[in-house]
Parts: C-alpha cells; structure tokens; sequence
C-alpha cells in the first residue's frame, strides 16, 4: 500500500518508551470485590473450608469410621469437642471428613453442570433458528421440575454413591446455565463489538471464543458461586435420603439423617452438621453477592 | 475513475411480526438501491434517521444480507462469495462504528484489538505486530505507550481512534464509518474530521461516509448520496447538490440546516411508515410540489452525473443557493484551524 513507508517514518519516530499497564477488567472488578466486607468474610470462609476438607487427614482428631461401644451419644467434651455419634464415632472428625463431600459435591457437580450447560447455551444463543428452539425446549422443560425432585429421581435411578449424586446434580443444574450462556450470548450478538468481529473477518467459532465467551463469564462465575451453595444442599438432601455418600463414609447430609432419630437425647448430633451446611452455604452465597456487585457492567465506569 | 463498489437494485426488508410471531408485514429498510462509489473518493450518504442509511453501509458489506440486488466490489460479486472467501475479503472493507464506547471489545487491550485483522489477515509476521500496533497507533495519534490499556481507560475521542487504527491495520481499499463522530463532543469531532481527511488522503481510501450532519458531508465529501424511506432520491457531486439540490427533500434537508440560505418550505408530518411506504413517489406526502404522477409512478433515479429521482425536477422553481459561509460548516472550519494550529507545535494528540 502506498501509506507503509509512511506509517513507518512515523512509527520510527514514536519507538515505544516504557509500557504503561492499564487496569484490566477483572482486576479492577477484583479490587471492588475487596471493598466488600461481606463478600471477603465469605471468601474467608469458604477458603477455611475448602482448607479443612483438603487437609481432612491431617487436621481430624480421630478417625471418622472407627467405632466404640464406650463412647455412645456423649455429649460435647473436652476430647470430642462436638461429642460423639450413635457409633461412637467422633462428630468433630466426620464434620471435617464430611466436608470433602460436600467439597466435591459443590465443586465438581457445578463445573460438571457448567461444561456441560455453557457450550449447548452458547450454541443456542449464537446459532438461533430450530436449534436455539430445540435445546431451548429441553433446558425449559428440564427447568419446569422442581430442582430436588429431578436430582432425587436421577440419583436413584443411577443408584446410591456420591459419584451419581454428583452426576445427578450436574445434569439438574445444567439448564440454568444453558439459559444463562444464552440469553448472555444473545445479548453479546446484538453488540457493536461482536459485529465489529465479523466486520474485521472472524470466523464464527473465534467471535465465539475470543469475544463472546470471555464477556459473559462474570455472570457464570456469580451464578456459578452460587450454584455451589445450592449443590452442598442438594448433595446434603440426596445424603440425608440415603442417595448420597454411603455409610459409613460420612457426609454432613447423612449426619443429619442419623441425628434425626435423636433429635431428643443427643441434639447435638445434628447442630453440628446443621450448623457447617448453614456456615457454608451462606458463605458461598455472599461470595456470590459480592462478584455480582464487583462485576456489575451498570457499575463500569467506576 | 473507476467504482470499486457498485450497488445495482438492493434491496433488504425487515420481517415485522406481532405479538404471536405472525408475520405483519416487513420494514423496507433499503428497497431498490442501485449506487457506484468511484475509487479514492469520498462517498457521503445522507437521511433523516430511520432511512435505511445504517442498514445500507452495512448491506454493502455484506454484515447483513441483502435481499436481492448485485453487489460488485472489487470485482467479485460480494454477495455469491462463499463464508471463506468473504471472510478473506473483508481486509479490503472495514467498517468504523458511530458509538466508540460500543464498538471495541471491553477485555481486550489497545494493542490485542488493533493486533486482532493484522493476525487475522495475516497481514505481518508475529515478530513485528507489536512494532506495526505502535506505528498504527501513532498514526492516528494516540501514543503507542498507552498499547496495554483497556478501551475503558480512554476517552470517547481516544476510543473512536484505536477503532480507526483498528479499521486501517488490515490496508483496507474502502471503509465504511457509519456516523463515526456523531457520538463525539463538538470539539473532538472537528480532530477525528481531519484524522480522517488525513488518512483518507495519504492511503487513498476510498471512504464511504454515512451521516446526518449536513456540515461535515459538505466538508469533506465528493459525492453526496441522499436517502428517503429506504430509496437514493438524489446523487451527485457535493458542490452540486448543496448549490443546486434537485429534489424537494434535498431542499428541505438543506433548508432544516440553519444559516445554509436555501430557501424551502419546511417539511410537515412525519417521515411515513417504512411498513407501508405511499404508493408512486415516497416523499410525495410532504412533498409541497406533487402533482397526480406523484401517487401513479415511483420516479427513477435519472439525470447523469447528477441524479435526482422526482417527476418534477426539470419544472421545480430553481432553489436559492446557499449562502457561502453556512453557519455550521463555518464553526467546524474554525475548529479544524483552531486544531491544525495546535498541532505543529504539539505533535501528541490530546483527546
């Protein structure tokens, strides 16, 4: 082109000096996100937590699954700081073995129900037309049954092990991100910036993963936070009907299950589990709250 | 001068559907346009709001599909090429949006965004992206230290310039800037004018301008194409259709802008439904001079160089020509000098 030699007196001129570093989008949100209390208490939380189910060997005062006859339903003491079990096991002790279910539950279950509902939700919402109606239909009718029962129906019908209960979550929790990565890409379509990705020459599947995906995963991460809340509960639910983790491993559900008997001599069976899904999952969910006001776009230009 | 893109009877209708997805009818967004942009020149097109005159810019390449009608750019007939081959075409088109606060990718860099048609196209080695950012970006004066920024980090005025740079990386042949100053403050405006003029001129583009400022069409355009309800009414050279104007909308366009001194009766009523534009010719609703073949016939486009579509155009009273100095082009002219002064002694553009 008749402008190179040009461009490039003037580009000999301007030889970069030192780089300035702008803010990037996700550091600026995650210096929002620490002006939060909240949020930062939560995150504190939630770190302890996944500490304490990492370091379950190592920090448990007694072995989960061992039981004794001498040791039956004894209340809080100074050896079993939250007594002990219908087995004699060590509540403290399977309170933090227990936490490593409800870890993985959380955890693995949502990126399950992530990778499985973001790409059909982008292909919907990219694609349109039948296949938009057609996967549409099914996260909807999906959606119609209320999250428990699915999840309960699904965990039965794959059979009793922390593995399906896993696997059952995953799949009922996938819709909601099949119409979130939809309706997101949807919205991304009708953006200057990806027609402007067309206009350049972007084949689809690079708009889609260089400008679309990026863009919509502040909502994913606060939807898929506190979808991990939602998961511990549901997991504790499929353990507390037996569907979940299987005795004699513990699990803060089954806990629950088997406190229930002894509500009346021995609450404190099910305070303790009680209380740690409460911490949690409230916890999870103030995490939640506080990447939605840190990633706020109506508050981008702060 | 030869066109590099020619527009022959296109046509793009919108399907308009009601509450129960039933079609109702369709907007005639574009609806029988034939136009040629020469090589190297400065192509404006002009219209009220909601004349089809975005949807054109964008038929034209092909980021929504026409239709019916031919489109010839560069020789290849846009609208028969292949995914693959459009893709690859589109070094040779750019297209530079109205508002910069939308347009650039929110989590990309100064320097990924403008890096971006240079990969894409393969238009330098690895090697010297970074070394060709740096001189694109200095070129349309944004200084290339400020290449690791976010488009957040920036002003209107700095954002419309990394969208230049990014138009310019892939050495398009034309570009398309859909009201590209309209979002800018008035000052800023009169800068990113004569950055374009500038680059217009040095990499001879061939720069097809769609706008609704009568002052900045007047500047810096060649031809002036003017647009009403989804049909070219008048085209020609820009002294021409400003000194002469040929068709009663032309007129009224002219005289809606204050100090231009044409003459005309002001326009009454709305612009009509685009869903069901009147029979024969458009703008015979508003049209103070129609007569009975205003509602029998639409009229073509006819005329030569200089075309007007209006069954009237040879028995119109002749319009009063505009005063030489017209109040809007004459404050952005001020601003323009007030600028160029400005920058020989200050190189670094300060938007």
């Amino acid at each position: 082109m008749s402008g190179d030699a040009s461009a490039r007196r003037i580009g000999a001129t301007a030889a970069p000096v030192a780089v300035e570093r702008g803010e990037s989008p996700g550091r600026r949100a995650l210096r929002r996100f620490f002006r939060h209390r909240l949020a930062v208490f939560g995150l504190v939380v939630v770190v302890g937590f996944i500490l304490v189910a990492l370091l379950a060997p190592w920090i448990a005062p007694y072995d989960p699954i061992e039981t004794s006859w001498a040791r039956i339903r004894k209340p809080p003491s100074a050896e079993h700081w939250f007594g002990t079990d219908e087995n004699g096991r060590d509540v403290l002790s399977r309170l933090i073995w227990g936490a490593r279910a409800s870890l993985m539950a959380g955890v693995v279950s949502v990126l399950g129900a992530v990778a499985i509902g973001v790409p059909i939700g982008l292909l919907a919402g990219l694609s349109g037309g039948w296949v938009d109606a057609t996967l549409s239909r099914i996260a909807d009718a999906m959606l119609s049954v209320p999250f428990l029962i699915l999840a309960i129906a699904l965990a039965a019908f794959l059979g009793p092990a922390l593995e399906n209960a896993m696997l059952a979550i995953a799949i009922t929790a996938s819709p909601v991100f099949v119409r979130l990565a939809r309706g997101m890409a949807l919205e991304a379509k009708s953006t200057d910036w990806v027609e402007a990705a067309r206009a350049l020459g972007n084949p689809p599947w690079r708009t889609a993963l260089v400008h679309v995906l990026p863009n919509i995963v502040p909502p994913l991460l606060v939807q898929g936070t506190l979808a991990i809340a939602e998961a511990i509960i549901a997991e504790a639910s499929l353990s507390f009907l037996g569907l979940g983790q299987q005795p004699p491993a513990p699990s803060w559900g089954s806990m629950l299950n088997s406190a229930q008997r002894f509500l009346d001599q021995a609450p404190w069976l099910a305070v303790a589990p009680g209380i740690a899904i409460f911490v949690v999952v409230l916890a999870f969910n103030l995490v939640g709250d506080g990447l939605r006001d840190a990633l706020d776009p109506r508050a981008q230009r702060r | 001068m030869s066109a590099i893109l020619e527009l022959e009877d296109v046509a793009r209708a919108f399907p308009v559907r009601d509450a129960l997805g039933r079609a109702k009818g369709a907007v005639r967004a574009v609806d029988g346009v034939s136009l040629s942009v020469p090589e190297g020149a400065v192509l404006a097109i002009v219209g009220e709001s909601g004349c089809g005159k975005s949807t054109l810019g964008r038929v034209m390449l092909r980021l929504i599909e026409a239709d019916r009608g031919a489109i010839r750019f560069m020789g290849d007939d846009l609208r028969a090429l292949k995914p693959d081959a459009l893709r690859r075409r589109r070094r040779d088109m750019q297209l530079i949006f109205q508002d910069p606060f939308a347009s650039l990718d929110p989590r990309m860099t100064v320097e990924e965004a403008v890096a971006e048609p240079l990969r894409l196209h393969g238009i330098v080695p690895r090697a010297q992206e970074r070394e060709r950012v740096a001189e694109l970006m200095a070129r349309v004066g944004l200084r290339p230290e400020q290449a690791r920024r976010w488009p957040h980090e920036f002003s209107g005025g700095q954002r419309q310039r990394i969208a230049i740079a990014r138009a310019l990386a892939s050495q398009p042949r034309l570009i398309v800037g859909d009201e590209p100053v309209s979002a800018l403050d008035v000052s800023v405006q009169a800068q990113v004018i004569n950055l374009l003029q500038d680059l217009i001129r040095e990499f001879r583009l061939t720069f097809v301008l769609i706008s609704h400022d009568l002052g900045v069409v007047r500047h810096i355009a060649d031809r002036v194409a003017v647009m009403y309800l989804g049909r070219i009414v008048e085209e020609g050279p820009t002294a021409q259709v400003f000194h002469a104007p040929r068709h009663p909308y032309t007129r009224a366009l002219l005289a809606a802008v204050p100090g231009q001194g044409v003459k005309a009766v002001p326009l009454e009523g709305d612009v009509p439904s685009p869903i069901d534009p009147p029979s024969g010719c458009r703008f015979r609703t508003r049209c103070p001079f129609a007569e009975a073949i205003c509602t029998e016939q639409a009229p073509p486009l006819e005329g030569g160089s200089h075309a007007a579509a209006c069954h009237l155009q040879h028995r119109l009273p002749p319009a009063v020509p505009p005063a030489e100095h017209d109040a809007g082009g004459e404050r952005l002219r001020r601003l323009q000098a007030f600028f160029t002064d400005r920058k020989t002694n200050n190189t670094g553009a300060t938007t």
